[in-house]
């Protein structure tokens, strides 16, 4: 029992992490209901982004906090803006289609640019530790992830909550014609959305370059833990979406524990599928 | 003119199956090979034309049909000694049977979800056969079945699948199924209203789709002879799918046909370079999506305002 | 005062895709008055009052709002010139309390100013929604609701205020306040075109009627000129 302590307390950091990942996923898909299947792809491609700035201005890669996230509100704003807002309309397969696509191109451009090797963003925090009791260590990365995890779900929460930009987009959400109705322009408070998602995407993207080593394909496992958490914890809950993040990072730890180091993320899976069984409207579900 | 290509039709299509029936008998190597391909990918691509255009299912699965029935010949004719036929059969049945395992969990949610649940099966199984011993793990299998089988039965048995897959495709849709799916593709809740089984209907097309997405898997892995995890699973199979359909014509037969040709010819020149190949795939689907959403065959079906295979009953 | 037109409609035609769902459909509203628009199910009054909002696009005809054109124009555009809508079946935020659904009705630039003001007035002809300011909207009732829905749409300070069916699932008593309610917002100034079902109650509201059959205007005129027999005539197409 004594050695689950650790994995339930990386668990518990790590949900933090996994919470900001699904946020944004989460938020669009209520939104504009559309699966935007280019969500993790989006966020990797903010760590290379981070890599190029980092290498190029030699500077320490928290300073791409400030660059980086800005730039990703254009790219999802532009995102929305010009390609899903264009297909957006009876038919749910275009915008779909689109969203896959966008994610395939950007995976591979990825691929070409900077071949498969595993890339990492160095910021010295790398091994560190804090020692709770003998045994017992928090990795200073991993709380680093889940206090920045914490403080941007609780910027959205107050943004959603009190702006009302926010309010627009919760409107939008709940009923799109009454939101026209009031005057709001459905189509660019779309794409404030979307920009917002980015950006909660690319803290996330620079947080897992800190964290761990990535490479082109890491964009998909992301998605698949954006999704997971969402799923779990059920559309429209933000308190809900940072539990369910724990709840998924400590699944997918004992499945690395206890089965091996390959089977992490299927783990992560097969959590899923069971709650999609169980509950498929999520723990936290209001919708 | 449009009487007479009317009347035509059927004679046309008949020549054009005529044509590919007998390819071993005047065509090369390369050209059996070419048409082969073509088969293969029309079966595939209709079965997702089926599920995505005609009944509002956007899976992205697929390629778990197509990795398992490659794996089920791979494992039955190296591990059981079993014949090219029999591996063949198992494929259809464990493709079936998988997809049935599927459908436990895919229509338990609203449709924007559809595409990521179908998109976890082929990545879980890509990652647990990469783990697997049985398999060899991630560095492959080979598939020699004894007796070995001929290229020709090979080409016989794709062309068999391929136009198979087009005619049941015609048939459901002209059948009471179809005109169910096509209800509920346009307006579920109002469907339901009207006694369509919406979720029967849903898990009928799924397995049609497993079983001809399963064989063609199954003959393409015999004829390549070398099967591994990572290709077989992947992502790129429904990138080819959603370019051959959307390019084609999403929601019409004949999409498909010409979307698959014009495939099977690029991929000549696009063999060698995989990533380049997937960023054109996705950008012409996109390209053709945002402007010209009907594809080829669909905008040509609206010009002249008929279709050759039509899922409607005149 | 000005006896301006609030709004004119005329000769719209409006599709849904094939279908034609109004045939040259004209119609015009004093400023300062209720006018009332009957018709049965199907008769096409919920896709004029989305036309007018901006929803939807006439394929012909022009509408003016106050003089100037509005015909085409996206709904937050007509919102920013002063219309508001209190839509078929409420509408209203489910997930939003109150309070927030109160404050998108004041979403508009224009009505940001004055919002303070407007949820005053508001709060205070509708003490109920004062009480469950902090409730999510879908707890309410349907009276509820309906007072709501008419709250956020006054909360846009609008000059016209297009009622789609605000009686429809409402018991008689609460049916009877809310149409005193919206006499007292008429007092204050605010054009109102009223769309209904219920015949009796809009006509004793209103100034003017226009009755629509199968998209089309049958029968228009001053409730008081209008005899019994021509109005069912109109409304059921004998």
């Amino acid at each position: 029992m004594k050695d689950l302590l650790q994995p339930i307390l990386n668990g518990i950091l790590l949900g933090g992490l996994y919470a900001v990942i699904a946020i944004g996923l989460s938020t669009i898909m209520g939104i504009v209901k559309v699966m935007n299947f280019a969500h993790g792809d989006l966020m990797i491609l903010s760590s290379y982004l981070s890599l190029v700035f980092v290498s190029w201005l030699g500077l320490s890669p928290f300073w791409s906090f400030f660059v980086i996230v800005p730039l990703a509100y254009f790219i999802g704003y532009f995102y929305q803006r010009r390609l899903i807002n264009r297909v957006l309309g009876k038919e749910m397969d275009p915008p779909l289609i689109v969203a896959f696509g966008v994610g395939i191109i950007l995976q591979n451009l990825l691929l070409l640019i900077f071949t498969p090797d595993a890339r990492t963003l160095m910021t010295g925090l790398g091994l560190k530790t804090i020692s709770l009791t003998s045994d017992l260590k928090i990795p200073v990365n991993y709380l680093l992830d889940f206090v920045i995890g914490l403080g941007v779900i609780f910027f959205l929460y107050i943004f959603f909550q009190r702006t009302y930009l926010g309010r627009a987009i919760r409107a939008s959400s709940d009923d799109e014609i009454a939101a026209r109705l009031m005057g709001v322009n459905t189509k660019t408070v779309y794409a404030h959305a979307m920009g917002i998602s980015n950006m909660t995407a690319a803290v996330a993207g620079i947080l897992v370059g800190m964290t761990f080593t990535f490479y082109p394909h890491t964009g998909s496992e992301y998605l698949f833990i954006a999704f997971g958490v969402a799923i779990i914890a059920g559309l429209g809950s933000m308190k809900g979406t940072f539990v369910a993040g724990i709840i998924l990072a400590v699944a997918q730890l004992f499945g690395g524990h206890f089965l091996g180091p390959g089977y992490q993320m299927v783990s992560g899976h097969i959590i899923l599928l069971i709650v999609l069984l169980v509950k498929p409207k999520g723990i936290f579900g209001t919708v | 003119m449009n009487k007479f290509i009317q009347r035509s039709k059927w004679p046309f299509l008949g020549f054009l199956v005529l044509v590919l029936a007998t390819v071993p008998v005047w065509g090369s190597k390369y050209v059996v090979f070419f048409c082969l391909l073509f088969c293969v990918y029309l079966a595939m691509s209709e079965m997702w034309n089926l599920l995505t255009g005609f009944s509002g299912l956007f899976s992205l699965g697929q390629p778990a049909f197509i990795g398992l029935s490659g794996y089920t010949v791979a494992v039955a004719t190296h591990h059981f000694g079993l014949s090219a036929w029999t591996s063949l059969f198992l494929a259809g049945l464990f493709s079936v049977l998988f997809a049935l395992f599927m459908s436990l969990f895919i229509f338990r949610v609203r449709g924007i979800y559809y595409g990521i649940i179908t998109l976890i099966f082929p990545e879980s199984m890509l990652l647990l056969c990469s783990n697997w011993e049985y398999l060899r793990y991630a560095q492959g299998m080979f598939i020699k079945p004894q007796p070995p089988i001929s290229v020709t039965a090979i080409y016989y048995v794709a062309f068999v699948i391929g136009v198979g897959a087009v005619v049941s495709v015609y048939l459901i849709l002209r059948s009471n199924l179809g005109l169910g799916l096509m209800a509920m593709r346009d307006n579920e809740e109002v469907a339901k209203t009207m006694g369509v089984e919406t979720f029967r209907f849903k898990v009928y097309c799924f397995l049609v789709s497993a079983l001809v997405t399963g064989l063609a898997g199954a003959i393409y892995y015999i004829f390549v002879v070398f099967i591994q995890p990572g290709e077989a699973f992947s992502i790129s199979w429904s990138v080819k799918f959603i370019f051959i359909t959307i390019i084609g014509g999403i929601g019409t037969i004949e999409g498909p046909i010409v979307g698959a040709l014009i495939y099977v010819f690029l991929s000549q020149y696009l063999a060698e370079y995989f990533s380049v190949s997937m960023i054109m795939l996705g950008a012409v689907a996109i390209a053709v999506i945002l402007l010209t959403p009907k594809g080829i065959v669909g905008t040509f079906q609206e010009k002249i305002g008929f279709r050759i295979l039509s899922p409607h009953r005149e | 005062m000005s006896t301006g037109l609030a709004l004119k409609v005329a000769g719209i035609d409006v599709h849904y895709k094939d279908f034609q769902a109004l045939w040259n459909v004209s119609l015009e509203t004093q400023e300062g008055e209720i006018t009332s628009v009957i018709g049965a199910n199907g008769s096409g009054k919920s896709t004029l009052l989305s036309t007018v909002s901006g929803i939807l696009a006439p394929t012909a005809g022009t509408i003016e709002f106050f003089g100037e054109r509005i015909d085409g124009l996206p709904p937050h555009e007509t919102v920013a010139r002063g219309l508001s809508m209190v839509p078929e079946g409420r509408r209203i935020f489910p997930r939003l309390t109150v309070y927030e659904n109160l404050m998108m009705g004041s979403y508009s630039p224009r009505s940001r100013t004055v919002r303070d003001q407007a949820l005053d007035k508001i709060l205070e002809l509708f003490p109920v929604l004062k009480a469950r300011s902090d409730q999510m909207g879908n707890t309410l009732s349907g009276g509820e609701q309906q007072m709501l829905a008419i709250g956020r749409a006054l909360m846009s300070d609008p000059k016209l205020v297009l009622c789609d069916e605000i009686s429809l699932g409402l018991a008689p008593v609460i049916i009877k306040g809310i149409y005193k309610e919206l006499k007292r917002i008429n007092e204050q100034g605010i054009t109102i075109v009223l769309v209904e079902q219920d015949i009796t109650r809009s006509l004793k509201a209103a100034r003017y009627a226009y009755i629509l059959l199968q998209g089309k205007v049958v029968l228009e005129g001053k409730p008081s000129s209008l005899n019994e027999e021509a109005i069912k005539k109109a409304y059921f197409g004998v």
